[in-house]
């Protein structure tokens, strides 16, 4: 019998049972295999698509850059002479051109101040050479970047972000500039203002289209060269009461715990000068104001600054055996807040050991000791 | 005496030993959960065996079940096989299972507000294990249960199943079909992409046109949820999806299946004679059981299906998920999904209240009364030449508009937009710009031009260099230099002064196909874009990051209702700007320049005091080295 008249008298596909359900479980157990095998590949497929989306966002942004932004932070994003900043800036990307000078010369140093195992005189000899090396390295440096020097930018404070005491991430700086404009920057950009771009706050652009904006200026970070810099047409201004604006130089106390407790040696602490600091009265040597009192005063946002010597001594040491005394604690608390987050509060700033000498920790830790009760 | 102070199962153990106890219990379990069938049952029925006791153990779970109480005993032998039914009511059903399992997993997922929903997408498919596999399955199975229910009509239809006692049972399978349709094209707008917001809006739009105005400005609102699909408009589809056309398609489910029972599966026309219903006087020897034969059919039926789906969600077919919805900016090429192509093509015929809304209702109008008209009893196919004919009919007339429905029919975009458009389109509707996939090694920062080509292949490719240097003298020469570097100013991209044409290196060969297709492009298109040529600019934009503008530069010609106008000799008419006696451009009252199309010639039929309408336009997208387009879009 062919198989159209056996399709007309009703014949099913497999008339036999067993065929059925043969063909029923093999086809069962195939799917499950398929999708196990897919299961197994997942996270590499996940992280491919998300590789693959991070940079059509950043294509996406290109465009929405050409067609909004590029007029006054020009095409190439060096920006435009008293009318807007560069974006493709290592200013705003905080890359430090003496970092790699600065940590040499730190290590020579240290070895030439070592009083436990002096170097020898031949030895003493090659690091003065080499450190003369690099001062004239520096010089070369700061000569080669000097009309970037005259146009405003300062290789001493060469972190924008730490400049205007930021404390959150790059992506959300430049994300939340776009969301709300820069409204004072009429005041220094003759007459030209950043608006708002959000649809939240009255401008044309949805949050998805500032991510991908976002994603288009991060994608300018590379490793700088000083040509990059010289083709920057306009730094950053920014915004700061004269008044305040007395510090500068880089030299925090850094924010590695270790290094941090170190640095304070043998100073001394001043209570008091550290209660100015801690409450926002007084800059730290280095010109910023801490403002610790904003998020500790109450003790919602961070932990109540009443009792904090107390607690540190009866509660922190005993379950944190890495620390050896409640100054070192101190310490690692303030410049690497991120070693040890006290349940129930956020994380604080992780910069603040960039933005204080050893004086000004010291004081601080000072200040919080007298914190009993 | 018990161990227990009350009558238990150690009782049974004590009293038969632990192997028979055991066995017994679990045979007694089984027994309940078939609702009748115990172990032996069970093994007699899947090894194709008759049933050893009496009564027939495999009728009591259509007795006693819930599960099965709906489900016939036995069939008919002439119903049971592939044909008639091709088992396409069974598929549908599966469908509705298979819809709403997947469905319910994407729904973990899924914040039905435009803020986030596209969002939600992203993640599903870069953080969500197997959620990918999901979406592609629901998307999937979505279409495939349109066109499933859609054949499963058809197949009614020519076995005359409709017929009388059956039209109601046919009325249900129409609100059936309405309801699938709905629940597709309510759950298109979910992802929140373009494809999404611009396919809905045309679907909406339809309902603006019902009249009059008040009545579909009034639907239109209560839709959309506002002027335009927005956040109110998302949660209403998702409503509409998630919650009230699932009701209606349960309902309408269980009443069009207690129809089906009811009046019997209908048997092959040529099984009965005309005018006779024998289907619920089943022959003892015609009876299939649906324990186990319809059984075994129906669960392999699904697991072949299934097999099927998953083998194309993993290597044939990704849902499509293009950039995040903007009302501002209307894609070229937007089309309704495509069981709604019919009444996209019926609009381009003319009026939208008559084509968009009274047309598609009379289409459902005819489906639904159709049983109730044709009465003529015989269901025999040599019986039915008119009804055959009319559906033949049908189905064409449904291909045609679907087809007219596309938006290579009846849209008249200009030729330049047009070949923009497909060097640079975003991936969408399965298609992709010719430039996209080219691999980022290959696109070479430099200026190329489409005459490269024109000199390869019509001069001498030896001296390509020398030729370009020629075209390039000319193009400065003409001012088209200027014109170019202007146009690239208007797009943020300042050209070096001096600029000329660069060869395409011999190590990016897709990008000279690029420019070869190019240049196809153009020749197709020489009659509109007289004296045309296209130009490629790449620029290095960031690190990792190229952009790339295509231009085209032509002379403008004589355009009649969208179309270019002819002349007798079949070439198009140019058009040009009068001059006077000094050079300048003549202008009019208004203070615009003069076009004329019939300039005045001299003996050698060169036109005089006239200067051609030169036209440049240009589009650029950015290319990121990690973005990998596919030429389809997820697929590899």
């Amino acid at each position: 019998m062919g198989f159209f008249s056996r399709f007309l008298n009703g014949q099913m596909l497999f008339e036999r049972i067993e065929t059925r359900i043969l063909v029923g479980v093999v086809m069962f157990v195939g799917t499950l295999i398929l999708v196990g095998w897919v299961a197994i590949n997942e996270t590499a497929r996940m992280a491919a698509f998300e590789q693959q989306f991070n940079a059509r966002a950043v294509e996406r942004g290109a465009a929405l850059y050409v067609s909004n932004c590029a007029s006054c932070h020009n095409p190439d994003g060096y920006g435009q002479a008293n009318r807007a900043p560069a974006l493709n800036n290592p200013q705003l990307f905080g890359y430090d051109y003496f970092a790699s000078i600065r940590s040499e010369r730190q290590d020579l140093q240290n070895e030439l101040n070592n009083t436990e195992t002096p170097p020898t005189a031949e030895r003493t000899e090659a690091l003065q050479l080499r450190l003369g090396e690099l001062d004239a390295q520096e010089l070369q440096l700061r000569q080669q970047m000097q009309q970037a020097t005259q146009r405003g930018y300062d290789p001493d404070r060469p972190d924008r972000l730490l400049n205007l005491g930021w404390a959150g991430s790059r992506q959300a700086f430049i994300f939340t500039t776009l969301v709300h404009g820069r409204p004072v920057s009429i005041n220094y950009w003759g007459g030209n203002v950043m608006v708002a771009w959000s649809q939240q706050a009255g401008g044309p652009l949805r949050n998805d289209q500032l991510q991908d904006l976002t994603s288009f200026i991060m994608n300018w970070n590379r490793d700088f060269t000083v040509e990059d810099l010289l083709s920057v047409n306009q730094f950053a201004i920014e915004p700061v009461d004269p008044r305040f604006a007395t510090g500068g130089g880089a030299a925090g106390v850094g924010r590695d715990g270790a290094a941090a407790y170190a640095a304070i040696g043998e100073l001394t602490g001043d209570p008091n000068r550290g209660q100015s600091i801690y409450n926002g009265q007084e800059p730290t040597a280095l010109g910023f104001y801490m403002a610790c009192a904003t998020c500790h005063a109450g003790g919602n946002v961070g932990p109540l600054t009443t009792g904090t010597w107390t607690r540190v001594l009866n509660e922190r040491l005993p379950a944190l055996p890495q620390y050896t005394s409640g100054e070192e604690y101190l310490v690692h608390s303030i410049v690497a807040p991120n070693e040890y987050v006290v349940t129930g509060y956020a994380g604080m700033p992780d910069n603040l050991g960039d933005q204080m000498d050893a004086q000004d920790l010291v004081d601080l830790v000072a200040f919080l000791m007298t914190q009993d009760q | 005496m018990s161990v227990l102070p009350f009558p238990s199962f150690l009782d049974d153990i004590k009293e038969k030993g632990l192997r028979k106890a055991v066995f017994e219990g679990v045979d007694e379990v089984v027994e309940r959960l078939t609702a009748g069938m115990n172990i032996q049952d069970v093994r007699e029925a899947l090894r194709g065996e008759a049933p050893s006791r009496k009564p027939n153990p495999r009728l009591t779970p259509h007795a006693d079940g819930f599960w099965l109480h709906m489900r016939p005993s036995y069939f008919h032998k002439d119903m049971t096989g592939l044909y008639p039914t091709f088992r396409l009511g069974w598929l549908s059903t599966y469908f509705v299972f298979f819809e709403t399992i997947t469905g319910i997993f994407l729904m973990i997922w899924y914040t039905p507000s435009p803020e986030i929903a596209y969002g939600n997408m992203l993640n599903i498919l870069s953080n969500v294990p197997l959620g990918q596999l999901m979406r592609d399955l629901h998307r999937l199975g979505a279409e495939g249960m349109v066109l499933i229910v859609w054949l499963h009509m058809l197949r009614t239809f020519l076995t005359g199943s409709y017929k009388k006692p059956r039209q109601f049972t046919w009325f249900t399978g129409v609100v059936l079909l309405i309801a699938t349709m709905f629940l597709s094209f309510t759950g298109y707008l979910l992802p929140w992409d373009q494809l999404a917001l611009w396919a809905v809006t045309i679907g909406a739009s339809m309902v603006e046109a019902a009249p009059p105005p008040i009545v579909g400005q009034t639907l239109n609102l209560l839709f959309r949820g506002g002027p335009e699909l927005g956040a109110n408009g998302l949660l209403r589809f998702y409503l509409l999806h998630v919650l009230l056309v699932p009701a209606v398609l349960f309902v309408f489910t269980g009443v069009h299946y207690y129809k089906v029972i009811v009046h019997g599966h209908s048997l092959p026309p040529q099984k009965e004679n005309i005018g006779e219903d024998t289907a619920k006087r089943v022959p003892l020897d015609k009876r299939v059981y649906f324990i186990p034969d319809v059984l075994t059919s129906e669960m392999m039926w699904i697991a072949v299906t299934t097999f099927v789906l998953v083998v194309l969600c993993v290597w044939f077919f990704h849902a499509p998920l293009e950039n995040h919805a903007d009302p501002q900016v209307t894609p070229l090429g937007t089309t309704a999904p495509w069981y709604f192509l019919w009444i996209q093509g019926a609009l381009k015929l003319g009026d939208k209240v008559f084509w968009g809304i009274i047309f598609p209702t009379l289409v459902i109008i005819l489906l639904m009364v159709w049983p109730y008209v044709d009465t003529q009893p015989s269901r025999r196919y040599a019986h039915r030449r008119f009804a055959i004919t009319v559906c033949a009919l049908f189905v064409s007339i449904m291909t045609i508009l679907s087809y007219m429905g596309l938006p290579e029919y009846g849209v008249t975009t200009s030729a330049d937009s047009e070949i923009r458009h497909e060097l640079t389109m975003e991936p969408a509707h399965s298609h992709i710009g010719i430039i996209r996939p080219v691999p980022f090694e290959q696109l070479v920062p430099g200026i190329y031009t489409t005459e490269q080509i024109r000199i390869e292949r019509e001069v001498n490719p030896a001296d390509l260099r020398d030729d370009l240097e020629v075209f390039n003298q000319r193009v400065v020469d003409l001012g088209h230099a200027d014109a170019i570097t202007s146009e690239m100013g208007t797009q943020q991209l300042p050209l070096q002064a001096g600029w000329s044409f660069d060869v395409v290196p011999a190590d990016a060969p897709l990008l000279h196909e690029v420019l070869v297709e190019f240049y196809e492009m153009m020749e197709e298109e020489r009659q509109e874009l007289r004296n045309g040529y296209g130009i490629i600019i790449i620029t290095e934009s960031q690190p990792n990051l190229r952009r790339v503008d295509v231009l085209i530069h032509w002379e403008e010609v004589l355009i009649d209702r969208g179309h270019v106008a002819l002349d007798a000799n079949g070439n198009s008419i140019p058009l040009f700007y009068q001059l006077d006696d000094q050079g300048a451009r003549v202008l009019d009252d208004n203070g615009r320049p003069v076009i004329t199309s019939t300039p005045t010639l001299d003996p050698n039929g060169t036109p005089l005091n006239v200067e051609p309408i030169e036209r440049i336009t240009s589009s650029h997208i950015f290319l990121h080295r990690s973005a990998e387009y596919f030429h389809r879009p997820g697929g590899n």
